[in-house]
Order: structure tokens, then sequence, then C-alpha cells
């Protein structure tokens, strides 16, 4: 775009065509103060606080062009005779912007005056007091007195609930409309609204129940006032008093930069913190809410140790030696004997600990990230090989974009990737969602691709042969290899076919194709649809981007929205039991956890080790075959179910009260700072993984030396043979988590370079923060991000040290089956029952189970809503209350994944089942 | 030499007879000063509630930080004070109180007032934190009457700050 110069307050300034002033003002440090206006929404002009003097240059009537005085100089003529919104004025060449006339103070000082007559002054009262807008610029543009009779102020009953996580302060409000633009442009629910009139003017919710957004939340935050209070934060604490901790939150694999807000080691509240590559300032209500956990009284204190049926505390020495003797006991008299699972919302040090306590003092691969559960899908590597590049940054693209989302809900999954995918199409890029049932990110779409469930395949195949039809072998960027398959199997494909089978059109696929190919950045973002297809699935997404050209540069790649937030940190770690960390082929493969539960039926496994997970709560199956194990060690932050059955239960420290490294859906390792003291004895998961090392290594490294003595020691316990020196020398001896960090950016490829000290020095994150001159875009609710952004790491595509076969794989083509002709979708929900949002506002929303099913299918099984449904597969049955939704597409019945009432691991016999519904 | 005594035994002679001007504390209490600024109290209004609405405006202004005020939202049936708000926790520790008077300055309500009371003294640190409960006035005293020497002055005392609560 072409430059415009223009003088705002005298200063000369250039600044593109189409900004508007305060921006441009703000570009050279002149403050223009603003309420309604908010530089991610449009500009509306509503409040009137931003108005200047615009000048423009006098054209002469006959010759349209600019006319000069006796000086030469240019005649400035008072643009339509009228102060401006500087907000909606858009720069024009040659310019002359006042913002410091008589005439301008006086509006200004008229603006206050006339919001402060329906304000009422109750700041002491107020949450907002201390950071709030109306307040500040009173102070530095008001007039100090009111000519207002005080007994004719506007009141209102105090706050209403808008919903029940906000509460709504009508005589507060300046009604700006932020709140409403926030929902309607970028949360895309369309929430709020305005109703009455005059002094009765009011924002209401349109929405049944009240309020119902995801994202909620970041409406108190951009409210000029305190009209918008959370429930969460209400008369907890005042903001000055708050000190902020840079965290992040853990509940979905975006990795949202967070700021717990601590008075007297107590959470007070959880702000976003600004990261303009991950969260930009918004924050998702789990995110916001969802952090009570940490203070839950269930929380554990102290070590327990069964001592016959009950769990009785004791001392972290009695329960660590215990844990050392039994586990080294198990691992000498049985060959492969020992399991360990570890959670994924786990920070890098603990996994990379973990899997070196198993692989390195334990000798065993059986390791797992995951529970098990037959409804999980397969482990995502092709994520993180071939993810986007370093420097993407899905904030800025817009044109020349087009974004294939792929069996992705990300309303449930991840709300912040709505809000960044709308923003892509908002700002002119193509988003293709390919679903087979409606989402929310449909209504941002530029083209929908909905197919019939089951027939994943079929559309990807398509979209293959399509792409190749469009681009052929040209743009590929990378090695490749089994390009002669590829072309053998193209003979025998048909795009149409293919769609037909899927339920699309020729000319559909075709288009989605086209759009991805000739974008300059492409993008294909898939979720736990895509991921429960298997990963032929995943591969032939992958050969999409490929075959487009669309990897291993900035903003081209792949993102997998996995389910926690360091899913991809616990694949990187190689916490699995076929790759070391960095994806590095183990040596030796062990048993992954579906598998690990049958060696456990079997009795061949007899020791496990499970931190930060909860097997028998995901997985029931699992709580039979644990009553096998002679030895159960459970690290978690509450007496889980599986931590019920344990032998020994270890407290551990919650994100919050320890330091740590995540990674998140794009790659990007990011540091999360102690914020509180940890609860009662517990300890950060790592420590208690280094404690456990050593107390292995106390029982062994004697036995060791022993044999070490008569010439029969291995090499590997050699250097650990002076009892004395164990722990140091065997590198079990770490002070403080970042040298764990230090380790791992020596040792694990890919995360080179990536210490504690280098993540803090990732700058500020953007633009905003709470800084002198800033202040009149959001002063007081501070985003500033003194904690870094975090760095992306390089895929494997970008280092070029990868090879991508363009055969496609094998697809399990899903058992069709005559007496179970629906497919089973597991459908992940934001609030679900997460055990984790215990004490938190949320749990109001967790719905309780149902059924969902296609209004034809409803109808030809004399369905309605209400009715009880069972849900029956070959390996059991569920029964639930049935819904009839008009999105739910024929042949499919729609449950959610992870909830109490709803236990699908029953049913489930894979990610995708087939079962049978009928009315009982 | 004996005139030097005697020249001191007058001194001695001469203060015999006069009103002392020491006092026989504790038995006697000298009277302070109106304007004399000794351990706090937290008021109430002429209804009985209690003046304090949590605002923390005192322990902002504190500049020995002495004061800890923890808010909590009132429960609008049985309210602790008028508005939304109150304070759950009231302390004020009187080892770091350098007696001030800002927090009477910032108070929107005139809810805190530093009295006349100057017997402040603690075996331990711990009971040096004086919690709501100590300075809270009891139900029926300190509404917020003008003081003796405003009234002598024939002055009212500055409203508190107009707020809307």
């Amino acid at each position: 775009m072409t430059d415009v110069t223009l003088k705002i307050d005298g200063v000369q300034l250039i600044v593109p065509a189409g900004a508007n002033i305060v921006d441009a003002a703000r570009t050279v440090g002149i403050e223009i103060p603003i309420f309604c206006y908010h530089p991610r929404m449009k500009p509306v002009g509503m409040c009137r606080m931003c108005l200047v003097e615009v000048w423009v240059p006098k054209l002469d009537p006959a010759t349209r062009q600019p006319t000069f005085d006796s000086e030469g100089k240019p005649v400035m003529s008072f643009f339509m005779n009228k102060l401006q919104t500087a907000c909606t004025a858009v720069v024009g060449e040659s310019m002359e912007v006042r913002t410091q006339t008589e005439r301008v103070k006086e509006a200004q000082r008229g603006v206050l005056e006339f919001l402060l007559t329906s304000h009422p002054l109750d700041c002491p009262v107020c949450d907002k007091g201390g950071e709030c807008p109306l307040q500040n610029l009173t102070m530095a543009w008001g007039p100090s007195i009111s000519r207002f009779d005080y007994s004719d102020k506007a009141h209102f009953k105090k706050p209403i609930p808008l919903g029940d996580l906000i509460y709504l302060d009508r005589e507060r409000c300046i009604l700006c409309g932020r709140c409403v633009r926030f929902e309607d442009e970028i949360a895309d629910d369309q929430v709020l609204g305005f109703d009455y009139r005059g002094r009765n003017w009011q924002i209401i919710s349109k929405s049944d129940p009240p309020f119902d957004s995801k994202l909620s939340g970041n409406t108190t935050d951009i409210c000029p006032v305190g009209a918008l209070t959370t429930a969460d934060f209400r008369f907890r604490a005042r903001v000055w008093e708050v000190s902020s901790k840079p965290s992040l939150c853990l509940h979905c694999s975006t990795g949202c930069n967070v700021t717990l807000d601590m008075r007297h080691n107590q959470l007070k509240r959880v702000m976003p913190r600004e990261n303009a590559a991950v969260n930009d300032i918004w924050i998702c209500d789990k995110g916001r809410f969802g952090q009570r956990f940490i203070e839950s009284p269930e929380r554990l204190m102290q070590p327990l140790i069964r001592r016959g049926e009950r769990l009785e505390p004791a001392t972290w020495d009695e329960a660590l030696s215990l844990v050392g003797e039994n586990l080294t006991a198990i691992q000498r008299k049985h060959k492969d004997a020992l399991a360990g699972l570890a959670g994924e919302r786990l920070s890098n040090e603990d996994l990379y600990l973990f899997q070196r306590l198993f692989r390195e003092v334990l000798g065993s691969n059986n390791i797992d990230h995951r529970s098990g559960a037959p409804g999980e899908p397969h482990a995502d590597d092709l994520g993180a090989l071939m993810g986007v590049g370093v420097g993407t940054n899905l904030m800025e693209l817009g044109a020349n974009t087009a974004v294939l989302a792929f069996g992705v809900d990300p309303e449930e999954e991840a709300p912040l990737y709505l809000v960044r995918l709308r923003g892509i199409a908002q700002r002119g890029g193509k988003l293709i969602t390919v679903n087979p049932r409606s989402t929310k990110l449909d209504r941002s779409a530029t083209q929908k691709l909905r197919y019939t469930p089951g027939s994943e395949h079929h559309v990807a195949r398509a979209l293959v042969h399509a792409i190749f039809a469009e681009a052929g072998m040209d743009r590929i960027r990378m090695r490749v290899s089994d390009e002669d398959k590829f072309r053998a199997a193209l003979k025998g494909a048909s795009i149409v076919a293919d769609a037909a089978a899927a339920g699309l059109s020729e000319e559909a696929v075709r288009e989605a194709a086209r759009s991805f190919v000739e974008a300059e950045n492409g993008i294909i973002i898939y979720g736990a649809e895509a991921l429960a297809a298997g990963s032929s699935l995943i591969h032939d997404l992958g050969r999409i981007a490929v075959l487009a050209g669309k990897v291993g540069r900035a903003n081209n790649g792949l993102i997998t929205l996995l389910p926690w937030g360091n899913s991809r940190g616990a694949l990187d770690m190689g916490v699995r039991p076929h790759h070391k960390p960095g994806y590095i082929t183990a040596d030796q493969r062990g048993l992954g956890a579906r598998e690990i539960w049958n060696a456990v039926a079997e009795k061949q496994m007899r020791g496990m080790y499970v931190m930060g997970i909860d097997p028998v709560y995901e997985n029931p199956a699992s709580r039979e075959a644990l009553s096998n194990l002679d030895f159960l060690v459970v690290q978690d932050l509450f007496l889980t179910e599986t931590a019920q059955m344990a032998d020994v239960v270890l407290p551990s420290a919650a994100f919050a009260e320890r330091d740590g490294t995540y990674t998140n859906a794009e790659r990007r390792v990011q540091r999360a700072r102690q914020a509180r003291l940890p609860v009662g004895e517990s300890l950060p998961d790592w420590m208690i993984v280094q404690r456990v090392a050593q107390a292995c290594l106390a029982v062994i490294a004697p036995e060791m030396e022993m044999a070490a003595n008569s010439g029969k020691g291995k090499a590997r316990f050699a250097k650990a043979a002076d009892a004395k020196a164990t722990t140091f020398e065997s590198g079990w001896g770490y002070v403080v988590v970042s040298e764990v960090a230090d380790e791992i950016a020596d040792s694990v490829p890919g995360y080179s370079g990536i210490t504690h000290t280098k993540l803090a020095a990732t700058g500020t994150g953007g633009i905003w923060g709470r800084q002198t001159n800033e202040s009149f875009y959001y002063d007081g609710t501070s985003y500033t991000n003194f904690e870094g952004v975090g760095i992306q790491y390089p895929a494997l595509v970008e280092q070029q040290r990868m090879t991508f076969s363009l055969a496609a794989r094998e697809a399990k083509a899903p058992a069709t089956d005559q007496k179970r002709s629906f497919v089973l979708i597991a459908e992940r929900l934001l609030y679900d029952g997460d055990p984790l949002l215990r004490d938190s506002l949320l749990i109001k929303r967790v719905p309780t189970a149902y059924a969902c099913l296609s209004a034809a299918d409803a109808e030809r099984l004399g369905i309605r809503t209400g009715d009880r449904v069972l849900v029956e597969s070959s390996v059991g049955a569920l029964e639930l209350p049935a819904r009839v939704k008009a999105h739910v597409p024929t042949g499919s019945v729609v449950v959610p994944a992870n909830l109490p009432d709803a236990p699908l691991a029953a049913v489930q016999t894979g990610p995708q089942t087939s079962v049978s519904v009928r009315k009982v | 030499m004996f005139g030097s005594l005697l020249k001191g035994l007058q001194t001695t002679w001469r203060y015999m007879f006069r009103q002392p001007v020491t006092v026989q504390y504790p038995d006697v209490k000298r009277p302070v000063r109106e304007r004399f600024k000794g351990r706090h109290e937290l008021k109430r209004f002429a209804n009985g509630m209690e003046r304090c609405i949590g605002c923390s405006l005192c322990a902002a202004a504190c500049p020995a930080d002495a004061i800890l005020v923890v808010p909590a939202a009132n429960d609008p049936q049985d309210p602790v004070s008028p508005g939304e708000r109150y304070a759950a926790t009231y302390e004020i520790n009187m080892l770091r109180c350098i007696f001030c008077g800002y927090c009477e300055d910032a108070c929107p309500t005139n809810a805190i007032v530093l009295e006349h009371q100057y017997e402040l003294s603690f075996y331990d640190r711990r009971s040096s934190i004086y919690t709501k409960d100590m300075l809270l006035v009891p139900q029926d005293k300190g509404h917020g009457e003008v003081p003796p020497i405003l009234e002598q002055l024939g002055r009212q005392p500055s409203p508190p700050a107009r707020i809307d609560l």
C-alpha cells in the first residue's frame, strides 16, 4: 500500500494509507484518548472521546488542485467544519491533525463530563478501580467538576449476572460496545447486544444460556470501565496489590501465555499475557477460570504409603526408599517387567527425566504418555516433522494464505485457534473446512467440504490427486521417495469416484485444491477427528502439503491440535516406547500404553510408575489390570482413582508451583515461572523423578560395584560404581530445573540452544503493555510480557533432514457391519469431565452426557430428543439420553468424550467405532 | 559551702509548694491533644453497619505497609457494610504503624480514625497485629460524632467522599 505523509500536532510522519489517525498518532507517541476504539476491532466512533481537528488542503473548485496563499503555503481548511473522531478518520495526504487545541480539549472535557453524569462514583468498590481507563482519562483529560445535579444521576440495580461467569453493572457501563463487537467480530458468538433506549440503553445477552461464549472473559479485559467483571475475581483483591507471575495455560495445545496474579501465595486471577505468535492478547475461559485446581483443598500434601488396606502418610525418605527398593527388585527378578506412564501436562524437564529414569536406570523402554484408552488415536509425529516453519505467525496471515482445517473443531479443542483462523479469513485468506459435521469454524470459512462420516480417506485421496492435477511435481521442495508408487496409484484413482464416495462434488474438491495450491502460504490444521481416522489420513495430509509445496518455510506446514498443553513436548521428549527424545528411533522397541495394559493383565508386567495421568479414570478397564501389579507408584496432584490403588503415592507440585518449559502445537517452547509455593510437602515432578532415580541407584550401585569387582559389571553402570559419587556422576544431581533444560538443549535434536536464559530473552511479545504514552490503548489491564515469547524450534523438514514417502499408506478400512451401521464420533468438548476443572466456575458448564443423532436417523428410528437410547458396539453398550441435532451427519452418533457419565471407553473399539443405536 | 547548700535547698523548697508537672501514670492519665493520633478505630454508620467497604485505599496509602485488607463480597441478605464489598480481614501491624494518619486521609467513608488511645505495648510481635475485631467499635458507638475540638471551633468534620454504594 502507498504511504501517506501528514502532520499531527506539527510532527510530520509517514504512515501506510488506510491507517486511522489514532494509530498514526501513536506511532509518534502522541496520545489521543479513546474508549470505544480497539485496534483489534473495526472502529465505530461511538464514544466521541477521540475528537480531533482535521485540516485538509483547500482545493480550487475549478482545477481540483490545492490552493496556495501569497507565501506559497497551501491553504488549509477545517474539514467538515467539525471535529472528527480520530478512530474512524483515515489519514490523507498533506492532512494536518491538531489534538491539543482548545476546541479539542473542550470537546473531550465535555465527553467525559457527559459520561460521568451516569457513571456512579463507586471506584473504591469497583474491581476495575486502579486499572480503569475511565479513571485515568478523567484524571488526564476530564473536567475537575461536574455541572450535573448529583441527585439526577442514572442508577440501576447493582450487578446482574450476564452469564454465570460475567457480571454486568449497568450504571457503570459507558456503552462503548467493545464487548458486543468483540463477541461479534473476534469470537464469532453473536451473544451480546444493546437493548432499550435513551438513558436505559444497556447491554444484554441474547443467548440461552446467557453469554454463551468460550471467550467471554476477554470482554472484561477490554471493558474500559468496571461494567463487566468476572465472577471469578469479584472482590478478591485490588489490582495494584497482586503480583503478576508469567505462566502458561496447559489446558490445550495452544500454549496461551497467561499471568497468574498472586497475592499472599493465593491465585487471585488469571490474565492473558501478550504473545503475538500464540494468543495475541486473548485467552479462553477455560484458561482464565479453569486454574483453580492448584488451590484445591484436595491436593495431596505428603507422600502416602499403603499399609494393609489403607494409604497412610509417610515421609519422603520412607516413600522414596520403598520405591527404589521395589522398582529395582522387580527389575532384578523379572525381565522387562516395569512400565511407566507420564501425562501430557507435565513439563519437558519432567518428561525428559522420566524417560531417562526408565531407559537408563531401570533399563526399560515401556513408557508412554497416554493412558491406552481405546478411543485414543495414534501418536502424531508428522505435526512436528513437517510442522509450520519457524517464524509462523497466524495473526499476520491474511490474503495469499490458504488454511485447510481437516477434521478439527477449534472451538472445542483450542478456542484460540478459532480466533486466529477466523482472523486469517477476515483478512482475506482462504479458509477451507473439511469436516463431517458443522463446527463454529464453518461460519468463518470461505469453503466448506462436508463429507460423510467415515470417508475421511476418500476426501484426503481426492484432495491429494486434485492437488497433483493442479501442481504436478513441480512444487515439491523437499526430498521425497516412492514417486513411482505414487504415479502408479494415480492411474487407478479418480477424483470423481473418491469425491463421490465422500459425498462431495468433484468441482468442490478441485476448487479447494486450487485455492490451496495457488495461495502463497498454506497451512493444514487437523484435530481430534482427523487423528481418529488413523495415521494413513495424516500421511495423506502430509502428501497434500508436500505436493502443494507448503512445507519447510515460515507460515507453511502442518499444525496438529493434540489434546493437552505439552502433548507435543511429550512426543519430543521421547516418552513413548519406540522413540528417544527428538524422534530418534530407540534401539529396542518397548511396549506402548495399550500393550502395557495387555502385559499387566497377563501378569507380565510387575511394576508401574504413573506420573501426572489417571489411566483408571480415562480407561476403566485398566482398574482390573492394576490389581495384578506387585508394585504401583503414582505421582499426582490429587488422590486420583489410580492413586487410590497405588502402593506409594507421591505428591507433586502444580505447574504454578515450579518452573518449567512446555512445547505447544506449533513447536514453540515456552517457559512458565513459579508463582506460588508448593502445597504441603509436594515437590516438582522433575525433582521427584530425580529422587526416585537416586533411590534406585542407591540400591543398584553397590550391587554393580560388587558385580564390577567380580568382572561382570555392565558398562552402563560402570561409572556409577562409586556409591558416593553415584548421583553426580550418573547425571542425577540436578539442583535447579534449568540444569535439566540445559541438558535437553545439549542433547535433544531440535531443542539445541533452548535454555531458560535464552527463553527469557525472547522479547516482549508485541506492542501493548503498560508503558508511558501507550496507556491509552489498554490502560491498566496489563498484557505486558516480561518472560519472553518462547522459541519455535525448526521442524525436521526445515533442517532438510527428512525424506517423505509419496506413496499412500494403507488405510484401515472402517469395519462396516450391517448390524452396527452408525459411526460413533467422540466429540471433544472444551468443558468436559477434566478433573482439573475442579473448584472452578466452569463446572456448571460441563454438560450431562448425551448422544446426538441427525434428524433423518432419529425419525427413522423413532427417537426424539430426551428419549433414552442404547449405543452398542461389539464390546459394550452405553445408555444415554438422545438429542436430535441438525448439525450431526446422517449415519453417525456424536457422544461427548471424557464425561464421567458417558464412559466411552466401555464402548469404543478404537478411535472410530461402529455402533448400533436403538431406543430403549 | 553552707551558703551553696542553702542555695540548692531553696530550689527544693520552692518546688515543694508548687503543683507537680508529673502525673502518677498509670493511676492518672494525662489528657492528649484533640488531634493526637493514637490507636485506630474502625467506625460504624448510625444504623450499625461498618463504614469500611474493604477498598484497600488505606493499605495503598500506608507508607509503612502496616495495613492488610482482604476484601470479600457482601451477602445482599445480610450485608456487613453498605455496597457490594466489605473487608473480610482488616489488620494493622502496630509495630509497623508510624501513626501518620494517611489511612484516615485516604479513607473514602471515614471508616478508619486515629483515636486517642496510646497504650500500645506487646509482649510479642504477633500480638502487635490488631485484627478487625479489636479495631472495630461496638455496634452502638462511633457513628462519626463530631470531635469536640471541631465542636469548639464550630466546624463540621470534612464529609466522607461522595460515593454511590
